[in-house]
């Protein structure tokens, strides 16, 4: 008897590991966002969708690829086999302009051509400065850039054609371009075009400095919020008293974790789009500036103590579980996962364009929120998730969303016992 | 976000009498830019933006800037002075609007 109880429990063992992450029992959870940050699609009078983002991002509705959404069962892109069209046929100046087109890809985002004007130049994909030299066939290339996962299953590379990015006819014009492609190549005149050669960025200096980073004078100032009562007449500080610097000390290193009271997964910023209302009566919507400043403000209290967030517990390997297949799930019009270019095996170190791509063994969130130099503003972890997704061609979440909460959990398990430093500041 | 006119002025820790300092401050400010219209001209309005910097220590003025749109939202300015004795140092940010922002930091040696 005891031995068939046995043989059921590594059977039921069994099923749970084939049958991946657990996804029952996580609550239903209504954003606490500002409008902009709840990943909400309107319709237009005229029937046609319009994403709502935030001020000077794209309205374009990618409704039509599945997203990082728990319920969202869709299947990635289908991999698909195509042949170029008889008759067409390819005109290489048209394909050079596309392969440069940022109004697509551009391709130049990965791949490295010959140019002065090609700029600047990616190296998550191979250098294709004389790919023509290796006399791939027309057919093989064309299919290459349709969907590559024919070949390479695993390849980090999108489906331009299966996800209809490119038509077969853009296609075959960039084949033609590639077959142009021919060495040898004449010395390269700027180390820093060669994205293979370009020297590494160094970042932007003492991100605590408050002459240097703005964000350290922003979220000294959020203070004042601290300790301004809400409208029931009570502050942060009545309940956690001694000052924020003390009262708040070590509180963010545990942070994401699983809040009982909730029943899922929290950041310091989901929590205070909950508890700060609860106790204060004062709105602490995810991705307002208060609630943003305020989460500076009591990571600071905790700068130099090291991440230590729960791994271990069965609630938190679950949790990690889905957020690590979140990390690993290919979604969007490109059909990328977050591994293509953060984990080193593929894209992390890398130039994407102009930008080095960070590693997730590295721990990406014991610096945020963190000052954006391009944005001129202090971003949280969330809305730099939400800003990823415009890329993949994926429609947003909310910013509060539970798996956007567990995907931090995932990457902030590499931050463990590295040392929290924020406000950040980064490009 | 933080008020406009926030200052932070930074010495370094450790300086002794007649040491050229290195000063480094900063200023929440929009640094608002011009703009035009589709004919290439000014769009006419009061533009918001840090036109004059002038630090002072020991009732002199030991360094002024004029500066335009150009330089950046929330800028930086770093700039050396001698240190001779102890006091302090008030760096002033004057907009085109009239606001005047300050900050100070005490000279004091170890």
């Amino acid at each position: 008897m005891r031995r068939l109880v046995v043989l059921v429990l590594i059977l039921a063992g069994c099923a749970t590991v084939a049958d991946g992450p657990d996804y029952s029992a996580l609550p239903r959870w209504p954003s606490h966002a500002i409008p902009q940050a709840r990943g909400d699609v309107r319709a237009l009078p005229d029937g046609r969708r319009q994403a709502v983002r935030y001020e000077g991002w794209t309205t374009q509705d990618f409704g039509r690829f599945r997203t990082y959404a728990y319920d969202d069962t869709r299947p990635e892109i289908p991999v698909s086999r195509a042949l170029p069209p008889a008759g067409l046929a390819g005109d290489a100046r048209k394909g050079r302009a596309l392969f440069l087109s940022r109004e697509k890809a551009p391709c130049t985002g990965c791949h490295l051509v010959p140019g002065a004007d090609v700029w600047p130049a990616g190296s998550v994909g191979p250098d294709l400065s004389a790919i023509g030299d290796r006399r791939l066939p027309d057919a093989y290339l064309y299919q290459q850039i349709w969907d590559p996962r024919v070949t390479f299953p695993n390849t980090t590379m999108p489906p331009w054609g299966a996800s209809r990015a490119f038509t077969a006819e853009e296609i075959v014009h960039l084949v033609a371009y590639l077959q142009t492609l021919k060495g040898p190549l004449p010395p390269e005149p700027d180390a820093e075009r060669n994205p293979f050669t370009r020297r590494r960025p160094t970042g932007f200096g003492d991100n605590l400095d408050p002459t240097n980073n703005p964000a350290v004078v922003i979220a000294e100032d959020a203070e004042k919020l601290w300790n301004a009562p809400g409208p029931n007449g009570r502050a942060c500080a009545n309940c956690h008293d001694g000052g924020v610097t003390r009262a708040m000390r070590g509180v963010a290193a545990h942070y994401p974790k699983l809040v009982a009271a909730y029943g899922r997964v929290m950041s310091i910023e989901d929590f205070l789009t909950v508890h700060g209302p609860e106790r204060t009566g004062r709105p602490l919507l995810a991705e307002s500036a208060e609630n943003v400043d305020l989460t500076m403000l009591i990571k600071m209290a905790s700068n130099g103590m090291p991440v230590q967030v729960d791994v271990t517990s069965a609630e938190a390997r679950a949790a990690l579980a889905r957020g690590k297949a979140s990390f690993y799930r290919r979604i969007g019009e490109r059909n990328h996962s977050c591994a293509d270019c953060h984990t080193p095996e593929r894209g992390a170190n890398k130039f994407l364009g102009g930008r080095m791509l960070a590693d997730v063994t590295e721990g990406l969130t014991r610096h945020f929120p963190t000052w954006r130099t391009s944005q001129g503003a202090a971003w949280d972890m969330r809305r730099r998730f939400q800003w990823c997704m415009t890329p993949l061609g994926a429609n947003m979440l909310a910013a509060d969303a539970i798996e956007y909460a567990e995907l931090e959990l995932y990457l902030t398990s590499f931050d463990n016992g590295k040392p929290i430093s924020a406000p950040g500041i980064r490009h | 976000m933080s008020d406009i006119g926030k200052v932070r002025v930074r010495l370094p820790s450790s300086i002794k009498p007649g040491d050229v300092v290195r000063v480094r401050s900063l200023v929440i400010h929009p640094m608002e830019r011009i703009e035009r219209d589709s004919k290439g001209r000014i769009v006419d309005k009061k533009y918001l933006y840090i036109n004059r910097v002038v630090a002072t220590y020991l009732g002199k003025t030991v360094a002024a800037f004029d500066t335009t749109q150009s330089v950046s939202e929330n800028p930086t300015f770093v700039f050396s002075f001698r240190a001779t004795d102890p006091g302090t140092l008030t760096i002033a940010f004057h907009d085109t609007h009239g606001g005047k922002y300050e900050g100070t930091a005490d000279v004091k040696f170890v």
